[in-house]
């Protein structure tokens, strides 16, 4: 079978396994955030008991509002419907469409993901590479030296260190991200500097680990030896032949670490710079019991993270034309 | 039980910095800064709140449950009222301040005639009276607060009745005597009738107006004008040019006010340091720092919530707790200057009952102060459980069954503050003998597991008081907690202290507390020196009685930069932050 024809029925298998998955998810979120213990009328239980209100009264009125009164089946097949009608739901800790209010967030999420995922990857396969090459050498012990303390830094910490060094210090950024700022603009970028070295850093010391230890492995296969034999200068050997398939174990970390996006995690990096991205929608949603927000950012996120497995496997054929999808 | 959440939020200042800090002061009085007021300030800048207090939920008031949405609506319309820092009744959209007929029962509110809805349709008394009856009364409607506005009337809860009397005079009308329900009229804003009619009885579509969550209506009514709310980032507003209030002062003199929302409290400090935010909340230990910057003004507030520390009294908890000399030792041996300076920084004073100083209602005169002074003593304390038959052997207390006596602590975890409040009882009861193991819950866990408690083996729903006989699901013995007191209006406290409250989680219960709490809702009740008298002697007994130790009331403290002017500190700084201006 042609090699384009298979690819297609894989990437038509992907997509009807997709479907059934994102059901199975959406299932399971939505039953399991039902029976849980908690209620969204929690989060209010500690002031409103500090001020002696009417606790039961606002439980009951809470629940009503949000039409958890009814029963669980109701709930449920009232939510396919919906959904099905392109209708995600009212979401009661924002007072705003679901749909709407993931769009409107998802990009500061994303910018902050894809910029620091540019500077973790850059760098990290730069660095990663150059210490390979200059194995046991100065250069080699002090990448491999801030390597670990890369990846040993919590990122909220750096954040902080960050902030008091450059902005309350040297005054050069400001303290928090400011979302009036034009998104495609050196001001924007000039305002993500700092954002996306927080949450850049700890995954580009860690791609810095793995691509040296897999060009060391590929600088010792024959493959390399050949190319050297054959009198290709070094640039060629590293550039064209070692890092390309140093970067097959690699891929999959970097697509892993995008589907991030939807999940989160970049949650420490926008609380510390004050950036309102999925990451602080989502655990809000969480601990507000705004079951809306929390099945739909669920449900993306098991969709987000089963295309960028789909793109993984892709990237694979590409980096390795042995690999076959049948 | 009719604590008010927006009265508090008025008390605690519409400056958002402040709602989130509750201001009512006992503590020291700070100065006004010394910058005299320009006839008439300029308008300019933009005045940026920090908080990480959390967003709001919701800018349609009718389902709002937290304080931050009670705030964000506040900045666009004033209200019937605000209070002064001697809580006094300052007056907003009333002409006149609230008549009180002499039998107590008839409340008639009489509204400004210059008050207009945006599109220029007069606010009336009729938009009042349709917001109450139809809506927040309705059936229908899901409203938080419903139970403000009962009476207890032949055994049945009912409404009281709300009418107009004229274009701009409406009247409630009880059929019971309650002095402080003064205090309650005032509470919520109203609805423009002629735009939400048309949403009366759907739900969906009154929770989903775009008008109401918008806040399009607000015409002149408050000092900003809403123009974006970012989620979890900030809301922002403008200076509105037809304010009411600014016809001839020309207020509110900021071109913008922006509440931003600041994930910790670092990034809220280090904002307020690097000049990013215009004003925020500051943290006990960062005081000193902020005090000695020369761009930053700190102002230090006394609150009106108390912690406490509760005995389980019910059948679960030590039965020590049931005698009040026990009490009265175990308060004895914990120190309330120790708290107050070690994990308060000094920012709190002692409490000894449930009303703060600056309440029209504390009387000093009597109070039991247990936890200073004479009154801290732990040798004397020993003696006391050694009269009651709890003897010490080898440094240990021993229960009535001859052993070493353990008790549980809890309190709801992520509060360091009570955290380290736990930690110190243990360390205090540990010198007299007593061994005290710590549990840190979640707030749910908490309340479902520790404090809902029902009769065992009764089919009763569990609640937070079903009765003497009822307990928790778990017991517990002491548990460090949070409440607040209506300064004007304490005696919604009998929540917490009376037989019939809904959240005596503690099990106390004293037929003379229950009377003294139902005398403050009497004909009687409405001389205010009897009323005074009344809460003076509640306020002794329960010092005396000990339904808990009462601990401390935590003072906040509020950073500006230095050029924000017209800010007066005390009991409720920001009551007139639409006059506040960048010199």
């Amino acid at each position: 079978m042609p090699r384009k024809a298979s690819m297609r029925e894989y990437i038509l298998r992907r997509v009807i396994y997709a479907i059934f998955i994102a059901w199975g998810v959406f299932t399971l979120t939505f039953f399991l955030l039902r029976i849980g213990p908690s209620s969204p009328a929690d989060k209010y239980l500690a002031t409103l008991v500090a001020k002696g209100e009417n606790v039961e009264e606002l439980i009951a009125a809470v629940e009503a509002r949000q039409g958890l009164d009814k029963p669980l089946y109701i709930q449920y097949l009232d939510y396919i419907n919906s959904l099905l009608h392109g209708d995600w739901g009212w979401s009661f800790s924002t007072s705003m469409p679901v749909m709407e209010l993931i769009k409107i967030h998802w990009k500061y999420s994303f910018q902050l993901i894809l910029l620091s995922m540019l500077f973790a990857v850059f760098l990290g396969i730069l660095i990663g590479v150059y210490s390979a090459v200059k194995q046991y050498t100065k250069a080699d012990y002090i990448a491999t030296f801030f390597s670990f303390i890369g990846i040993s830094i919590p990122n909220f910490w750096l954040g902080i260190m960050l902030i008091l060094v450059f902005s309350v210090k040297l005054g050069v950024f400001k303290t928090y991200y400011d979302t009036s700022l034009p998104m495609f603009s050196l001001a924007n970028l000039k305002a993500l500097v700092l954002p996306v070295i927080t949450l850049g850093t700890g995954s580009m010391a860690a791609y810095t680990r793995y691509v040296r230890a897999s060009t060391l492995e590929n600088l010792r296969k024959d493959f390399v030896r050949t190319a050297r034999a054959k009198g290709l200068p070094d640039r060629v050997v590293i550039g064209k032949h070692v890092l390309r398939n140093a970067m097959l174990p690699v891929v999959t970390i970097i697509m892993f670490d995008l589907s991030g996006v939807v999940f989160g995690g970049a949650y420490l990096t926008e609380i510390i710079f004050g950036i309102p991205g999925l990451g602080q929608i989502s655990f809000n949603a969480i601990f507000a019991d705004d079951y809306g927000v929390v099945v739909a950012v669920t449900l993306i996120g098991a969709l987000v993270t089963l295309f960028f497995n789909l793109i993984t496997d892709i990237a694979y054929t590409y980096l390795d034309p042995r690999i076959r999808y049948e | 039980m009719r604590l008010s959440r927006r009265r508090f939020l008025r008390l605690c200042a519409k400056a958002g910095a402040l709602a989130m800090v509750g201001s009512l002061g006992c503590l020291q009085k700070e100065t006004v800064p010394s910058t005299e007021k320009p006839a008439i300030p300029q308008v300019k800048g933009t005045f940026i709140e920090g908080t990480s207090a959390g967003d709001a939920e919701t800018l349609n008031w009718i389902f709002a449950a937290d304080q931050a949405s009670f705030s964000y609506v506040g900045y666009t319309m004033d209200g019937l009222i605000a209070y002064d820092n001697d809580l006094n009744i300052v007056l907003r959209w009333l002409a006149k301040p609230i008549e009180v007929s002499d039998d107590g029962l008839v409340y008639t509110l009489t509204l400004r005639d210059d008050l207009y809805w945006t599109g220029g349709k007069q606010v009336t008394a009729e938009d009042f009276v349709y917001t109450y009856k139809n809506l927040m009364f309705a059936d229908w409607m899901p409203f938080n607060y419903k139970d403000d506005y009962r009476e207890d009337v032949d055994g049945k809860r009912e409404f009281v009745e709300v009418r107009a009397v004229n274009k701009t005079t409406y009247q409630f009308i009880r059929q019971t005597v309650d002095p402080e329900f003064l205090y309650t009229i005032t509470d919520f804003w109203a609805y423009p009738k002629h735009i939400v009619k048309k949403y009366e009885g759907d739900l969906k579509a009154f929770t989903q107006a775009e008008e109401l969550n918008n806040l399009s209506y607000t015409g002149n009514l408050g000092p900003y004008r809403f123009v974006e709310w970012v989620r979890n980032d900030k809301f922002v507003l403008e200076r509105n040019p037809d304010y009411y209030l600014g016809k001839e002062t020309g207020a509110p003199y900021f071109e913008k006010y922006i509440v931003k929302i600041l994930g910790t409290p670092a990034a809220r400090h280090a904002a307020l340091e690097a000049g990013d935010i215009t004003s925020t909340v500051i943290d006990p230990l960062q005081v000193k720092k902020f005090k000695e910057m020369e761009h930053i003004k700190v102002y230090t507030n006394p609150t009106a919530s108390y912690t406490m520390l509760l005995w389980n009294l019910r059948n679960n908890g030590w039965e020590g707790f049931k005698n009040k000399r026990i009490r009265q030792a175990l308060a004895m041996s914990i120190s309330k200057d120790a708290l107050i300076q070690s994990i308060y920084l000094g920012f709190a004073d002692p409490a000894f009952s449930f009303i703060p100083k600056p309440s029209p209602w504390y009387v000093e005169e009597g109070l039991s102060m247990y936890g200073v002074g004479g009154l801290y003593d732990k040798e004397k304390a020993s003696e006391i459980l050694a009269e009651e038959g709890y003897e010490q052997e080898g440094g240990r207390i021993l229960d009535k069954n001859g052993e070493p006596l353990k008790l549980t602590i809890i309190t709801n975890s992520g509060n360091k503050v009570r955290e380290s409040i736990c930690f110190l009882v243990k360390q205090e009861l540990s010198d007299i003998g007593i061994d005290v193991e710590l549990k840190f819950l979640p707030w749910a866990t908490e309340l479902n597991q520790y404090l809902r408690n029902k009769v065992p083996g009764s089919d009763q729903p569990p609640a937070f008081n079903n009765g003497p006989d009822a307990v928790s699901e778990k017991p517990w013995d002491l548990l460090v907690i949070g409440f607040s007191t209506d300064p004007l209006a304490p005696s919604g406290s009998s929540t917490f202290f009376s037989s019939e409250g809904g959240l005596n989680i503690e099990g106390y219960f004293n037929p003379e507390v229950d009377s003294l709490f139902q005398k403050v809702k009497t004909r009687e009740a409405l001389d205010e020196a009897e009323r005074r008298r009344i809460y003076g002697e509640l306020s002794r007994l329960l010092s005396e009685e000990l339904p808990g130790d009462f601990l401390a009331f935590p003072a906040s403290n509020v950073g500006f930069q230095k050029n924000v002017m017209g800010i007066e500190p005390g009991i409720s700084m920001g009551y007139n932050y639409h006059e506040w201006f960048f010199a």
